[in-house]
């Protein structure tokens, strides 16, 4: 007991990189790997414990849960990369400029970036999703969009401390356009400061997605994810609680292992 | 003071702005009353004579000014959907939150500051870290994982606490109580994790400056140490993020409110977003502006009462 809770699993580089190695592979892979189909409904068999056909049983529609859950993922990893790679492209490219410009335009960006950050995100995305329907590329851009504000912040002050450097005032003597510097000096250096902020972001979205689907305003069924998996279960957690025990550990592991990297860096 | 009396009109334009923007958003989306009402059973003259009934036609200028005069007189609007005042919908439920909110408070602040004073005082105890390692995972899981767990764990495996709860929303406070527990834990774990680990991070910032060190060499015993001069000058950075989990309490409860089926504020918010009930969701989008604004200027200017050394630098 006493090694176990010494032995520090946040902090232990070989397990965080295996678990994160673990998810691209199922992740990536999961089509490819011949499991049974995660639509197919067998009514004979509802709600199984594990059996040698269906590893981990079977739902409360008689799916098989094992695919479900290595196809849980896919749906909420596509939309994080893709919002967390609107989020930085504006989020960078407006706190720099901001930075770079100063005077009225940083002020005028500023409470830009204040106002966005006062909006209630969680309402605002249920809205979306309510009005708009649940579709994947519409959330995305959503998630973008309202996840810019805070790069937006750490990239403008990131860009402020840059700038006091001298290899940006060489740049500037040598008499470098306020372009090119953004683009040859200040953004290759700024992504670099950003890597743990975007990184945050990226499991903030995650989450945000998967809090969507839990609450039937996500991926919409028979989509396997782990949020709506959770949601559907939970009635059912009496009769098979690996049913919600086991998309809480792939969600889990999944948002502690890119928290771990993150703290590691 | 001057500068408080400057946040206050400055957060003032914001809501009001906030506002504008909001009733423009929302009336711009797809769909009102009348059709929320009406569903897919409304044919175009039934919905025309219901917009006519509830002045839904006029343009959306027109409509701004009367609910905006509406709403500073204290008359929230009128749900054509429930067919209720707004008011009267709301305030049973933002009653339920908050006893909730309260409950999870209680739970959570005292002990937060209590076991993160521990945990900077002896970091290198056995049980410090396991509960920093707790805290870490409780800080990063979403509500919806954390009260699927605890259902799982203090309602079906160990059955201490009702799971879902069934009550009417404007239940007696007698039956809201044992209703309230479980997503009061639930929002609990949540902001224990984060202001112990505020608190934590705060008494080792303050174990390290030259009056502490002062203090120990002059003989001062461990008791008066912490009471004297570590808990009041670790205190400040953490009543800062009370009082905004405190906002959060009020304001971010839709997960957990809804994986308990908790009649509050956020479980109705959820509820009127899926029946696009646009009259009902304005009013709850002003109520999270207003706590969020509020409690941003609370913390503020509650640092400066506890902490001397901003306080003389105001003046």
């Amino acid at each position: 007991m006493k090694t176990l809770v010494r032995f520090n699993f946040l902090k232990n580089r070989a397990l965080i990189f295996s678990v994160l190695g673990f998810h691209a592979f199922v992740a990536l892979l999961a089509p490819y790997l011949r499991l049974s189909s995660t639509d197919s409904q067998d009514s004979a068999a509802l709600l199984q414990g594990p059996s040698l056909n269906h590893w981990l049983g079977t739902d409360s529609l008689g799916r098989d849960v094992f695919s479900r859950l290595l196809h849980g993922g896919r749906p909420s990893l596509v939309i994080a990369f893709a919002a967390t790679a609107i989020s930085c492209l504006i989020g960078i490219v407006i706190g720099s400029i901001a930075a770079l410009a100063g005077g009225w335009i940083d002020e005028a960006l500023s409470r830009v970036i204040d106002f966005m950050l006062a909006l209630p995100t969680l309402i605002l995305l249920l809205l979306i999703s309510s009005f708009f329907g649940q579709d994947p590329l519409i959330l995305s851009v959503a998630l973008g969009l309202m996840y810019a504000s805070p790069i937006a912040r750490v990239a403008r002050s990131a860009t402020q401390t840059l700038l006091a450097r001298d290899f940006i005032r060489v740049a500037r003597l040598q008499g470098g356009s306020r372009i090119s510097i953004l683009f040859g000096e200040v953004l290759p250096n700024v992504w670099r400061v950003m890597f743990t902020e975007v990184a945050m972001q990226f499991t903030w979205i995650l989450l945000a997605f998967s809090s969507l689907s839990f609450l039937g305003l996500g991926a919409s069924p028979p989509t396997p994810e782990w949020g709506l998996m959770i949601a559907e279960s939970r009635s059912y957690m009496t009769l098979n609680p690996l049913l919600v025990i086991a998309p809480i550990m792939m969600l889990a592991s999944l948002v502690l292992a890119i928290q771990a990297m993150v703290d590691h860096e | 003071m001057k500068n408080l009396a400057r946040r206050v009109v400055f957060s003032l334009a914001t809501f009001i702005a906030l506002a504008v923007v909001s009733f423009v958003g929302v009336d711009a989306l797809p769909g009102d009353g009348c059709t929320a009402l009406l569903g897919r059973f409304g044919t175009d003259a039934k919905i025309d004579a219901c917009r006519k009934e509830n002045n839904l036609n006029d343009s959306v200028v027109v409509r701004l000014k009367d609910w905006s005069g509406d709403l500073v007189r204290g008359d929230l609007g009128y749900s054509i959907k429930r067919d209720e005042q707004v008011s009267e919908i709301i305030i049973p439920r933002l009653r339920n939150t908050a006893v909730m909110a309260a409950v999870a408070a209680l739970i959570a602040f005292p002990s937060a500051i209590v076991v993160g004073l521990l945990l900077g005082r002896y970091p290198r105890k056995l049980i410090s870290k396991a509960v920093n390692q707790f805290s870490v995972i409780a800080m990063t899981l979403p509500e919806f994982v954390i009260a699927t767990v605890l259902w799982l764990v203090l309602s079906i495996w160990i059955p201490i606490f009702p799971g879902v709860s069934v009550m009417p929303s404007n239940a007696s406070l007698l039956q809201l109580l044992p209703n309230v527990w479980l997503p009061a834990l639930t929002l609990a774990v949540v902001i224990f994790a984060h202001s112990m680990r505020t608190m934590r991070a705060s008494v080792t910032n303050v174990q390290n400056m030259p009056f502490v060190e002062s203090a120990r060499l002059r003989g001062t015993n461990e008791r008066k140490m912490i009471k004297r001069h570590i808990v009041p000058a670790a205190l400040p950075p953490v009543v800062n993020v009370v009082a905004l989990d405190g906002a959060w309490l009020l304001t971010g409860t839709f997960v957990t409110e809804a994986a308990f089926n908790f009649q509050g504020l956020g479980r109705l918010a959820i509820d009127a977003i899926s029946d696009r009930d646009t009259a009902l969701i304005l009013p709850i989008i002003l109520f999270g502006l207003a706590v969020y604004l509020v409690s941003s200027i609370l913390a503020d200017s509650l640092v400066r009462v506890f902490d001397p050394r901003l306080r003389s630098s105001n003046r």
